[in-house]
């Protein structure tokens, strides 16, 4: 049977541990995001194509498809200008929601070049001085705190409108910064480009839907070359350099006899506080005193990616999990920050006798309890939340508790540093096996969960038919927990992978998919793609890369793939951004940007047709970098199994 | 006798059943990719609006019966259904795209296009057929399928006639003796939004304010 068919709940998920859950939560009468999706369909024709507009009360309207009704809104916006305005807005969502997150990390930065933390301090100062460097601060005789102070003040004004190009962008190589240049999508500030989107859009000021999407493109790259990039790196600087580490995933990381806390959302700041914390000897008396074995954390999403690859702290799964991990009845605390925490946990807690609890005042849940967070003060705030979980193990029903399967042992920590160590302290080894064709070139698998497409179907399939071919995986998000419970991020994974990939990879000691972190760790992949461009004296453009967003649904992701593409890498989408409605803008994101960014999107839901668009590309950019090279179309395409969806 | 039963206080003006007719009568029967097809699939499904701002009505084939479109079509292209007698439908490849049917339509849901079950014609009559074809794998129409707000219904129409008197006499009860809204059948949003409607529109309509 292939996986792409399948019964009942087969049809939703390829993991054993979803399917034990969704027939538990159908037995415990709990609703999931499956059963949501299926009340919503048919969804809106007009906001799936991109046609309807809200942004104004002379509206709402809509533009008819088949041309029969009316084709302009009544400020007289077409499909093409409604289709990008709408498109614009989801980017700059998704830039403001990474920027902002990054924003948080800066401003913690901030508190220790202040010396106003009792919690975080620098924990990687030759990462803070290599950033000051870049920053153009003086190092010399200044203690990490005064570096601290000085680099969060210039990064402070990343965010502002002194800039006329955004420092870190310089590390993107001199050809496409010119590209930017000429195109007017050179980031100036993060909050700058972000507001003058939401102007942009406004009614009556950006009416030429090809301007407005240069905006968005401009918006992105202040996310990519950004915030974005500014959480990478800070988070690293306070919380650690990731290095290569074993750890498990899945539900079965969950512990049947330990207080169970699940740490659910993006922001590292909160969850390295409870790691702190729930080593607290006190605490772990306190959990034994009530009848615990010890205090067992798991995470879940891109907080989960971050302490896992920091701290090895396990995975209990992604995106499509949040639900399903309350249903094991194992979890005694949920402890939430932001971004991607769907608002039904706090319902399905209710079933249960897990806590939800929330933590940034920016992001509050009916029905959690709120404990502000405050980075002044952050481990006592820990140890309070940690104590409530401990609180209430006594109250965990030992009859609806299932742990419904094994872990999956996996290894992480793949930060950029750990790659070249790994390497040999340069990516020459890399270069050198990409030239002589035992990789053929390599393919960030990046984004969430989508319950359009069958759980992880669409991250796993594409993996292995890239690796199977010698092509290097590298994975972020819920795309990486995907990989992981599949068992293609262990070293041992390499036996998976072509014969070229797996010599290195046996060579090495690494698996054939890297995991290099959360979402807004693209950034590793972006900056990782530019040393490669620099090495080679080339533009990024011109490399043998690719990235996949399988089963993207967030406006980060939005926000993401335009920032992959701008910066010169083919991204093929599984599912359809709100952009049908237009021709004219389907055309332009799928050929028309070749010609002015050196790359353009796709869209193909079928993970084996999506690996066969993936290689053509790789295979002609070899030819252009005259590297030996298979013809492109010799790659023969399979039928579809997955439709568009 | 199975119809598509309209609730027009429950329309809120979406199009959502238009759109969902015109997937479900394309080739691919899929929205991202009906949006290329050639000729352009239409709806058979009209929400046209009413007198007053924010209300509307679904317009479709009755399927009247006698069917005065039947008795007047000059090629018999327009026929019931053999497995579904109450639907009557209009076969592609005889109609010559007269008109006449569409002059005699007391409901004026009979319109002209390209057709894919026609190839070569510029045009044929083109109307609502009940979803035939998902009601013979066991659906019901796309429409009431595509309906969230209950506008449409599908079902035996005295059943639903009923359930619909029911809840009018108790609506009209309140209209009558001006007694609370909450004895409403509408939600009070919706009250309120329809009433600020019919303000908007009487105020337009006055043609001495602002003169």
């Amino acid at each position: 049977m292939s996986v792409f068919s399948g019964n009942g709940y087969e049809k939703l998920s390829i993991n054993a541990d979803t399917l034990a859950m969704l027939e538990k939560a159908r037995r415990d009468g709990v609703e999931t995001v499956w059963d949501r999706l299926a009340k919503q369909q048919p969804q809106c024709g007009y906001c799936s194509l991109g046609t309807s507009c809200r942004i104004c009360a002379m509206g709402p309207c809509r533009v008819d498809p088949f041309g029969e009704g009316p084709q302009r809104g009544v400020c007289g916006a077409d499909a093409d200008i409604i289709v990008a305005r709408n498109l614009a807005r989801m980017v700059a969502a998704g830039a403001s929601a990474h920027s902002d997150h990054g924003r948080d990390i800066l401003e913690t930065l901030h508190l220790v070049g202040e010396g106003k933390t009792d919690t975080y301090t620098i924990s990687e100062p030759e990462k803070l001085r290599r950033l000051a460097v870049e920053y153009g601060i003086q190092t010399a005789d200044k203690s990490d705190q005064q570096l601290a102070a000085e680099l969060a003040w210039e990064m402070m004004e990343d965010y502002g409108m002194r800039r006329a190009k955004l420092p870190l962008a310089a590390r993107a190589p001199q050809a496409r910064q010119e590209i930017w240049e000429k195109t007017g999508t050179y980031p100036r500030g993060i909050d700058r480009e972000n507001v003058e989107m939401l102007h942009r859009t406004h009614m009556g000021v950006d009416n030429d839907w090809v301007n407005i999407l240069l905006h968005a493109v401009r918006t992105s790259l202040s996310d990519g070359w950004g915030g974005s990039l500014i959480a990478t790196e800070l988070s690293d600087t306070l919380f650690g350099l990731p290095t290569p580490k074993m750890s498990q995933m899945n539900l079965g990381v969950l512990k049947a006899d330990q207080v169970n806390i699940i740490l659910h959302g993006h922001n590292p700041m909160l969850s390295e506080v409870i790691v702190a914390a729930a080593q607290d000897p006190d605490l772990l008396r306190l959990a034994e005193a009530h009848g615990a074995t010890g205090i067992n954390l798991a995470g879940l999403c891109c907080t989960g990616s971050e302490v896992l690859m920091r701290k090895g702290i396990p995975m209990a799964g992604n995106h499509l999990m949040q639900e399903l991990v309350i249903v094991t009845g194992a979890v005694e605390l949920m402890v939430v920050d932001y971004q991607c925490i769907m608002p039904a946990v706090t319902e399905t807690a209710k079933c249960y006798h897990t806590k939800i609890v929330s933590t940034f005042d920016k992001a509050k849940f009916p029905g959690a309890q709120h404990i502000s967070f405050d980075p002044e003060h952050g481990i006592e705030i820990g140890k309070q939340i940690v104590r409530l979980a401990v609180e209430n193990f006594p109250q965990r029903v030992a009859s609806k508790v299932n742990i419904p399967v094994e872990p999956v042992e996996m290894m992480t920590g793949f930060s950029i540093e750990a790659i070249l160590q790994a390497l040999g302290g340069t990516p020459q080894p890399l270069i050198d096996a990409i030239v002589k064709g035992q990789i053929r070139g390599a393919v960030g698998i990046v984004g969430c969960n989508n319950p359009k497409i069958k759980q992880d179907l669409g991250h796993t399939e594409l993996t292995r038919r890239l690796i199977e071919n010698d092509i290097l995986v590298v994975v972020t998000g819920c795309a990486a927990i995907a990989d992981g419970k599949a068992g293609l991020m262990t070293p041992a994974a390499a036996d998976k992978a072509g014969p070229g990939l797996s010599a290195i990879c046996k060579a090495l000691g690494i698996p054939p998919v890297l995991h290099l972190g959360s979402c807004v760790d693209n950034t590793r992949i972006t900056v990782l793609a530019a040393a490669l461009a620099n090495a080679l004296g080339v533009d990024i453009s011109a490399l043998p890369l690719a990235g996949a967003a399988p089963e993207w649904y967030s406006e980060k992701a939005v926000a993401i793939g335009v920032y992959v593409v701008a910066s010169g890498i083919y991204t093929v989408l599984g599912t359809t951004p709100p952009i049908f409605g237009s021709p004219n803008i389907v055309k332009l994101l799928t050929e028309g940007l070749e010609g002015v960014l050196g790359a353009t999107f796709a869209v193909e839901p079928d993970p084996n047709r999506a690996a066969v668009l993936i290689r053509r590309h790789i295979e002609k950019k070899r030819a252009g970098l005259g590297l030996s090279a298979l013809l492109p179309d010799s790659i023969v395409m399979p039928e579809a199994e997955l439709a568009l969806v | 006798m199975k119809t598509v039963f309209v609730h027009p206080e429950r329309c809120i003006g979406c199009k959502q059943c238009e759109m969902a007719c015109a997937v479900a009568h394309s080739q691919t029967k899929n929205l991202f990719l009906s949006v290329f097809e050639t000729p352009a699939p239409k709806s058979r499904i009209h929400a046209e609006p009413g007198l007053l701002l924010n209300t509307a009505f679904p317009n479709k084939c009755r399927h009247c019966d006698p069917a005065p479109c039947m008795a007047v079509c000059p090629t018999a292209a327009i026929r019931r259904a053999a497995d579904h007698p109450e639907i009557v439908m209009i076969e592609p490849r005889k109609c010559i795209a007269c008109g006449m049917c569409a002059m005699v339509c007391p409901f004026d849901v009979i319109t002209y296009y390209a057709a894919a079950g026609a190839p070569g014609k510029p045009a044929i009559a083109i109307k609502c057929d009940h979803c035939i074809e998902r009601q013979r794998q066991g659906g019901s129409p796309a429409c009431v399928e595509a309906c969230k707000a209950g506008a449409l219904q599908f079902g035996e129409i005295n059943e639903l006639v009923k359930a619909a008197r029911t809840r009018y006499s108790e609506a009209v009860s309140v209209a009558v003796t001006q007694v609370s809204s909450e004895l409403s059948a509408l939600p009070a949003n919706v009250v309120a939004w329809r009433q600020l409607g019919a303000e908007i529109t009487h105020l337009n309509a006055d043609g001495k304010k602002g003169a």
